[in-house]
């Protein structure tokens, strides 16, 4: 086990012109010895890029990895101790189940008896104790990356284990068995896990800490809750929730929010009155209410999406934006004219998709 | 409708089928002919048509007055061809898992040139290389020996392995390197102990072509040997005299391709084996 810190760390590819091309800007982090961290982002986000130049697959152009404070940027994978699983399981298609299990030790020279033991532990843990003599090639893919996780839980020297979107393959119902599973075994052993995904439930489930990444940058690190209810970045807010946060263009003035030409707070945003702010507010917390109501935005009814347990309801703000209601049982005819209540203390106000602090009242 | 496809595929294997191995019938029962049976228009069916006699395989193996015996050239040929094919499939592998997995870079000089070198020697043509062995060989005193022709015919198989394994190694995820890597092993561990084992059609594939085209070689055993070595296809076509004894040279044809065949059923179950992607 081990605290991961990553120092000034950044991986550019040169363009034509020598120009550095950032996958992920320089920035600091650190994974606390035994922490659960989910690195959340949408494709292309620099995650993977983060996580292969950790277990050292690829060298950072510039930054340092430390491992317990020691500095491993230049030490060959085999010397980190990482486990990794990929997104598409990776067994050794040559060996049996047991010989996947064993290979780690074997790399090791351990002697047959510890592996024997070893091997036989990890298997009951996961359930592949049944199928240990079966070639490894011939197995489902949930099965499969099984094995990918076993060979890292195999060592007991695993600094950190890092997993690449290892359930991107797996069917929804054992996804839900295997997710559990991994939770379960990370607290059973107080293994560091990083885990990237760009599934948020995942993320949410799965990791104590969250680390929203955004085109090579983290855009924010926090708890759930903290990612949730208070999003630094216009992006978090659009990223995490379902459905998303609502972005409305607002105007601060004279004390006085306004969108779309109606008062919906009064309050102050720092820094003064501008008119190219963005207000977010969750759709959790926009409520359906009777026209006429103070501080309601008039707006007409445009689609409702009946989810089941909830709705969500779209209404257009005149000719302008759009923005989504999280309801219990609403009923209309689309265009029909409606007013929704936004609550004050749930609003947040982002200038160039960065939090601004605002004071908002009724 | 539906019938029509299946009567089509079974027509054309029969007729390509008959169009294969009608030339072996027709060598078969020629190497069992004598002059007369030969000369006396086509005749097939032994006994019947013309008196099967064993005098050509007797003669090809230093009996019944023959001046030859073809088991010495087959036998070399047997050495050399295996020598090479080892030896190329083993330099060949390493340097095609190289090529594939590692990035080289001297000034505008990569991979794919590096390749495309390998490939190349293939390009030229055999003549523009004679000259040159025959003087490299004979500088090292090893013309019309064993020796001399396994390392020309390394120079010639290599190209073909490295081609072939490149190729087959690109096949394979690199996530199996990396997560051997992971796992602990070293870069050689990597190659011997996860990419090897798996590479069980690729090198079939590679050897299969090396020893094809080792053991067909004639140019090559023809310009660089003179009378202490000789090879199976130089040994076949100095059969050849004033009258052509279709005879032996059938008896002697039937005896060079007859380990190919061999080696054929051996390897066939390799050949349909896709590749090893884990991504299915």
């Amino acid at each position: 086990m081990a605290r991961i810190t990553l120092e000034r760390l950044g991986h550019a590819y040169n363009r034509r012109d020598g120009t550095p091309n950032y996958a992920l800007h320089p920035l600091d982090l650190v994974w606390e010895d035994g922490g659960t961290y989910a690195l959340l982002g949408p494709s292309g986000c620099g995650k993977s890029t983060m996580l292969n130049i950790v277990s050292g697959l690829l060298t950072p152009s510039e930054g340092r990895v430390l491992i317990d404070g020691h500095d491993m940027t230049g030490t060959s994978v085999a010397q980190r101790n990482i486990a990794q699983v990929f997104q598409f399981p990776v067994v050794y298609p040559s060996k049996t189940v047991y010989e996947n299990l064993a290979f780690p030790l074997r790399c090791r020279n351990m002697g047959n008896r510890e592996v024997d033991r070893r091997v036989n532990e990890i298997a009951e843990l996961l359930n592949l104790d049944t199928i240990l003599q079966r070639p490894a090639r011939k197995l489902t893919p949930d099965a499969k990356q099984l094995i990918s996780l076993g060979r890292g839980l195999v060592r007991d020297d695993v600094a950190v284990i890092l997993m690449d979107e290892p359930l991107t393959v797996i069917d929804p119902q054992l996804k839900f068995h295997l997710r559990r599973k991994l939770k379960d075994i990370s607290a059973r052993h107080g293994h560091t896990l990083v885990y990237v995904t760009h599934d948020q439930n995942e993320a949410m489930t799965l990791a104590e800490q969250v680390i929203v990444m955004d085109n090579g940058r983290i855009a924010q690190v926090g708890t759930p809750q903290e990612l949730f209810e208070n999003p630094t970045h216009s992006h978090v807010g659009y990223f995490i929730g379902s459905p998303s946060m609502n972005f409305l263009p607002v105007s601060a003035k004279n004390g006085k929010l306004n969108v779309a030409g109606q008062t919906v707070a009064s309050g102050n945003v720092d820094g003064g009155d501008a008119d190219n702010l963005v207000l977010g507010i969750r759709p959790e917390f926009v409520d359906i209410v009777p026209i006429n109501t103070p501080m309601s935005l008039r707006a007409n009814l445009s689609e409702i999406q009946d989810l089941g347990t909830y709705q969500i309801v779209t209404a257009r703000l005149g000719n302008g934006p759009l923005l989504r209601v999280k309801a219990k049982s609403f009923n209309g005819v689309v265009g029909q004219e409606m007013a929704l209540h936004l609550a004050p203390e749930w609003m947040r106000i982002f200038s160039d998709g960065k939090r601004v602090n605002a004071q908002v009242e009724q | 409708m539906a019938r029509v496809y299946p009567i089509l595929k079974v027509t054309v294997i029969v007729l390509w089928s008959a169009f294969v191995i009608a030339p072996f019938l027709w060598a078969l029962t020629t190497s069992f002919k004598t002059a007369n049976g030969v000369t006396g228009g086509p005749t097939y069916i032994p006994f019947v048509d013309y008196e099967p006699s064993a005098a050509a395989w007797q003669g090809l193996f230093g009996g019944g007055g023959g001046s030859i015996d073809i088991a010495g050239p087959f036998a070399s040929s047997m050495v050399v061809t295996l020598s090479a094919s080892i030896v190329s499939l083993v330099l060949g592998t390493l340097a095609a898992y190289g090529l594939s997995r590692f990035s080289y870079k001297a000034g505008p000089i990569g991979n794919g040139d590096l390749t495309f070198f390998f490939v190349s020697q293939r390009i030229m043509p055999p003549v523009v290389l004679a000259i040159p062995f025959f003087l490299m060989l004979g500088w090292l005193g090893l013309l019309d020996t064993i020796a001399g022709l396994v390392i020309v015919y390394v120079a010639l198989l290599l190209p073909i392995a490295v081609w072939v394994m490149v190729d087959f190694f690109n096949t394979i995820p690199r996530e199996l390197d990396e997560t051997a890597m992971i796992d602990g092993c070293t870069p050689f561990e990597t190659f011997w102990r996860v990419i090897l084992p798996n590479s069980v059609p690729g090198l079939v594939v590679a050897g299969i072509f090396c020893i094809i085209f080792g053991w067909n070689d004639f140019f090559f055993a023809f310009t660089l040997t003179f009378t202490q070595t000789q090879l199976l296809p130089v040994a076949i076509v100095s059969l050849n005299s004033s009258v052509t004894p279709w005879w032996s040279l059938s008896a002697s044809a039937l005896i060079s391709v007859a380990p190919l065949i061999v080696i054929a059923f051996f390897v066939e179950r390799y050949l349909d084996k896709g590749s090893i992607g884990g991504r299915k």
